[in-house]
Order: C-alpha cells, then structure tokens, then sequence
C-alpha cells in the first residue's frame, strides 16, 4: 500500500515550483479558451457595445454626433410618451398574442393526439404557418384585412360584426388585433408541436389506470394530463413571452406601428427609433430598458417554477 | 367477489385475428393464471376483461352480467399494470385513494382503507412519498394497494413480477398468493414466465396463438400436457422430445423407435397405431443415468451444468440434444459416453402430426379443455 501511494504522489512532488504551480492553475484555462473566446467574440462583445451606444449621441445624418451623453437619453425616455404607450401595447401585444397561441395550440396538440385517419399528414400541415416567411405572412395577412383585396372585411360584415367593411388596420382602436390575429396564426404550430411532445410522452397505462380508477375524460386531464404537461408549459410560455415581446416583424410589415403609433409596441418604436430616424444611441437605449424588463421577467418565472419544484418534492 | 365467464370471445384487428374463440369460466375467488408466450394473446384477453379492448364478438360477464358494453369503470374491477401506472405526481395515499375520491367516499372511510392496506403491505411509512422516491418492489406495492383499496369484484395483473429482479420476483410471488389467500378475491393474472403461472395459479390457462390450448392445475398441467407446446412451455429445464415411430411388441409392450433405431419402452398409448410417427417426450428429471449398458442407450456428453442444488447434464442421443436432471455431482468428461434409461412410466407420447398427446391406455378418459 504505502509503495503504491509514494510512487502515486512523486511526480507531482517533483515538479513544485512556483511557475510549475502556476501552470497548473492556468492549464484548464488555456483548454477551454478557443470557447471562451469565441462566446466573447459573437456574445458578450456585441451586447456590450451595443449597450455603450445606449450612452452616446449617435445620430447617422449628423457627422458631429458619437459624444458620451451619459444618461441623457434614459432621462428623455421617461418623458417619452411613444415610449410609454409602447409599453402597454407591448403587454397588450404580448399577452394577447400569448394567450390565443397557448390555448388554441394546446387545443390542437389534444387533437391531434387522437387517433385517426391521415393524423401524419395533417400533423405535418399544421407546422406550415411556422415555416412561412414572417414577412410573407405580414404582408397576406395585410392584404386579407384590406377590404379591396381580401375577403375577411365582407365575411365579418355578412356576419355583422362589422357594419360596412373596412379595415381594421386602419382603425386605431381596432388595428392592435391585425397582427396579433397574424401572430396568433403564426404562433399556434409551435404550441402545438412541442405540447403535443409532452403529450406523446405521458405513459397510456396511466389513462388506462385512470379509467379504471373511474376517472373521467376531464378529471384524466387535470390530474394526468396537465401535469405532465406542466414542466414544457412553464418553459415554452416563458420563451414564447420573451420572443413575441421582441417580435417587431409582422407589426412593421402590417401597420409600421400606425395609425397614430396605436400599435407601436417596444421592438417596432427601437426599429423606428434607429433606422427611420436613424438615431442609433436612443434605440439602444430603449434596448437596454427592453432587455432589463425581459430579464427581469425571465427571472421571476425561473424563481416560481423552482418554487413550484421544491414545493412538489 | 364474483366469478367471471367468458364465452366464445374473439378478437381481430382489421384482418388479423388475435383471440379465436376463447371459452373459460372463472369461478368467485379462483386464482387463474393465463400464461404463453408472447403475442399469445393473453393480455389482450385480460384487457378485454377490463374493458380496455373492444370485443370483436362473444360475451364477457363478470358476476353473471354481461358487460361487453360497460366502461371500465363501471365493471369494478381493479388492475395492476407491468409498469405499475401510478400517478406520478401524487403522493402513495393519494395514488391509493385516488379511485375512492372520484366516487366521493367520505375522507374517514378512505383514510380507513388507506391505513388498513398500507398495514398490509408495509407501506404506513411510505404514505407521503412520490412513486419517483420509491424502489421497483415497493412501487409494485402501491400498485398493489390502489387495487386492494377499492375492494374490486376481481383483480386482474398484467405481468406484474416482469420488471422485478429475480429475488423481489419470488418474494412478491409469495405476498401475492397470501394476499389472494386473506382476500379470497377473484384474480387473473397474466405471465409468460411458466415458473410463476406453477407456482401461483389455482388452475393455469395455456393459451398460444389465440388459442387456449389446455387449462388445469398446475400439477394436471405439467404431469398431463395436452400437445407439445404445452409440454414445452411449461417446466424449466423444458421437457426433451425425440421424434420416432410407435411399436406395439408380441408381448402387450410397447415402445418409441428412434431415428438411430433404438427402442425406448413406453406405456401402450390410447388409439397409436403400429408406425405411427409420435414424438417421445421425457422431463429431464424422469431420465436416469444408468451404469448398466444393457438397460440404457449411449449418449455423448456435450456439457455438465452444475445449479447448486441440482446438475444439469446435457447430452446427444440419436443426433438430438437431450437434458438430464439429476440431484448426484456427475464429473463425465466432455464427449464421453453414458448410457441412460427413460422413466417408461413418465414418458409422454405425442401425435406427430397432431402434436396431440397421446394419453396412455391406464390413464381414463378425460377431456382437457374446460
């Protein structure tokens, strides 16, 4: 025993040293460095950069601009009343959004769990909207609320949901529910997939248990179903927030944040911020307030869930 | 509890048919044990009893009600599944009670029931805990329990021991037949391991391609198999067969000629005829190893397996493999000869053709299937 721990423990001893020592504590260092670097090069290096730009006057059509303006254009912020209603259009956006996609998509996924004729194929139709340009799908959702091209005006009029048909789009209280009714089109196939996942994974035994057990189709969901479903449900409404939050391509596409800024919300007002006024500085700075009010959130849901977690165990 | 009949149940899917006319009665508290192979049919059969498959055509009645067309809940019975199915995301009392909540049974009646069977069982100091916390044996218990609780007319398990270690398998083997023994419940139980369909079963269901093949005690079974599969499949190490032609001798004997021209006495067979193609079927413990040359056939030695309480020897004779139990410590060398005598009185004889067994002309009359 002793010979095979002193033969162990000799060559470490051998090399001492202060610079021997050193080497070892940098060696691991040194291993994950290309890793290291290239997160900094494409990840950190950007954000920090873009966050200086929150600090200085950068304005493209003034040459004399790209001076340190402190908290300049914070201070202007609070003050700005775009600003502000882009806020609550963001929430309205988001929540809005976010609720249609959930509930419809988990609708779907629950349907299209069942067995039936031609399941693979539909299941395969339903990830379409997921694959279509957001562009394309902006501009056809424009045209279909457009009363001279699109049907949807004459349909809700033959409805008598509207009085004469006339697009919504261009009504400031009514053009927030365009792009949301695109978004919630657009959003549904990614609820659906990945809770149809989820759903794919519950044991069938336990439902067959269930049944047995005397329970019915809907107290089988609540007490089998949802809470299997639970975990994917806390991940994918937290990423879904997060993305549709800064999600400004179908509201530039479909309104351009109008009329009147009504559906402005914080992604679309950084995008006309920087590159129609071309006031680079200001638009990182609306970033940077968009960025801490996204973290912040993502944070909060991290701490429930663990919450939830510890108290499940 | 109640008994359970099954007439003429069928099952297809599409084309394909898995159950052909299965007929079987159950009487109230009777322990059966449906074993085979897999795709036997046998749990399909079970879940059709739960009402978790339709039945094609046929009647199910449980308790003298047919109840082809009833929910599985309103059948009262309770099953305990291969992989357990227990909730995940409730506690051991909860998953126990779970059944008895849904019909709204007052909170001390459960709590009763709960602490009672988790007397039973064991599990009082596991009440609070997730299945995820618990070991394969312990899991198989609360499984156990949910169905207890409920006090079911019967119960039904679908190779409940399979996904346990071989020593937890024996030890639950003898929980459960207690339990059977205190409850008296109706039970069916569902295996493809034969050890466990002997050692459990009131009477033993052998099913193979959707066909019951022979149904009896596990000892009519196994000493009185109706064909060669049966044979086959039940008894561990399985039953050897040579194939040869049947010999009727001057003297009223009769005997199984092999393929290498030796000829092995058996008891006179009923309706065999002279050269008859049969095949001689021998358990390895009715096979003795003989020092006497004249009273046994040479076979080689292939291989010597010692288990502990017992040595298994295995040998070729007339070109076919052939094992032989015996309780002494046999040290043959590899390929050396032996000579062996066969039990005349234990070895079975079977229609080739048929597979059949054919019944020795002592043995009266008796028909297998029930």
């Amino acid at each position: 025993m002793t010979t095979v721990t002193q033969t162990g423990k000799l060559p470490a001893e051998r090399r001492g040293g202060f610079s021997k020592k050193l080497s070892g504590i940098i060696e691991p260092y040194l291993y994950v460095s290309p890793a290291l670097v290239l997160i900094i090069a494409v990840m950190l290096m950007p954000l920090i950069l873009g966050l200086s730009y929150a600090f200085r006057d950068i304005r493209i059509l003034n040459p004399f601009s790209g001076g340190f303006v402190g908290t300049a254009h914070f201070e202007a912020l609070i003050s700005d009343q775009a600003f502000l209603g882009a806020l609550a259009n963001t929430a309205w956006w988001t929540f809005g959004s976010l609720l249609f996609q959930f509930g419809l998509g988990l609708i779907l996924a629950l349907l299209l769990n069942r067995q039936f004729l031609g399941r693979r194929m539909v299941q395969a139709l339903v990830f379409l909207p997921w694959a279509v340009p957001t562009f394309l799908s902006g501009l056809n959702w424009a045209w279909m609320f457009n009363p001279v091209v699109g049907p949807l005006p004459h349909w809700m009029t033959s409805l008598g949901l509207m009085a004469e048909p006339f697009n919504i789009l261009s009504d400031p209280d009514l053009a927030m529910w365009g792009p949301i009714i695109a978004n919630i089109w657009f959003g549904i196939p990614f609820f659906a997939i990945t809770m149809l996942a989820a759903l794919q994974s519950i044991p069938k035994e336990l439902y067959e248990a269930a049944s047995i057990d005397g329970a019915t189709t809907r107290q089988q969901f609540i007490s089998i179903t949802l809470p299997f479903l639970a975990p994917t449900i806390a991940i994918t409404l937290m990423l879904r927030t997060i993305w549709i939050a800064n999600f400004a391509d179908l509201i530039v596409v479909m309104t351009n944040g109008g009329p009147a800024d009504s559906t402005q919300i914080v992604a679309s007002y950084i995008f006309t911020q920087a590159f129609r006024r071309l006031d680079f500085g200001y638009a990182s700075a609306i970033a940077a307030v968009l960025l801490v009010l996204l973290l912040a959130y993502a944070l909060s849901v991290i701490a429930l869930r663990r919450a939830m977690t510890h108290a499940d165990s | 509890m109640a008994s359970i009949q099954i007439a003429n149940a069928r099952k297809s899917y599409g084309a394909v048919d898995v159950l052909h006319g299965i007929d079987l009665n159950i009487s109230d508290g009777e322990f059966i044990v449906l074993v085979g192979p897999s795709g036997c049919g046998k749990s399909t059969l079970l879940r059709m009893i739960a009402g978790l498959e339709d039945i094609t055509s046929g009647d199910i009645s449980i308790a003298g009600n047919v109840v082809n067309d009833l929910q599985p809940k309103d059948r009262d019975i309770a099953m305990v599944f291969q992989s357990y199915a227990l909730y995940p995301h409730m506690s051991v009392a909860e998953n126990m009670s779970y059944a008895l909540t849904l019909r709204k049974t007052a909170k001390e009646k459960i709590s009763d029931a709960i602490s009672g069977v988790a007397e039973i069982l064991g599990l009082t100091a596991l009440l609070e805990r997730r299945p995820k916390a618990l070991s394969g044996g312990q899991r198989q218990r609360v499984a156990m329990g949910r169905a207890i609780v409920r006090k079911p007319q019967a119960f039904l398990f679908d190779e409940p021991l399979s996904n346990l270690d071989a020593r937890l398998r024996e030890q639950m083997r003898t929980e459960i037949r207690k339990l059977h023994h205190r409850l008296g419940a109706t039970s069916v139980y569902v295996t493809h391991d034969q050890i466990e369909a002997m050692t459990m079963a009131d009477r033993i269901v052998a099913m193979h391609d959707g066909i019951i093949q022979q149904v009896g005690s596990p000892v009519e079974i196994y000493d009185k198999p109706a064909n060669i599969f049966v044979a086959s499949f039940i008894g561990s190490p399985a039953m050897n067969f040579l194939k040869g032609s049947y010999e009727i001798s001057d003297d009223n004997g009769a005997g199984v000629r092999l393929s290498d021209g030796a000829l092995v006495p058996v008891l006179q067979a009923q309706n065999a005829q002279n050269n008859q193609a049969v095949t001689l079927g021998s358990r390895p413990e009715h096979i003795s190893i003989v020092s006497d040359a004249d009273n046994g056939l040479p076979a080689k030695v292939e291989l010597i397996e010692p288990m502990g309480l017992s040595t298994l020897v295995h040998v070729t004779l007339a070109g076919k493999p052939i094992k032989i139990f015996t309780m002494d410590r046999p040290n043959y060398p590899v390929d050396s000869f032996i000579h062996i005598a066969f039990d005349m009185a234990k070895a079975h004889v079977f229609d080739t053709s048929s597979e059949q067994r054919l019944p020795p002309t002592t043995e009266p009359h008796s028909g297998h299937k029930d």
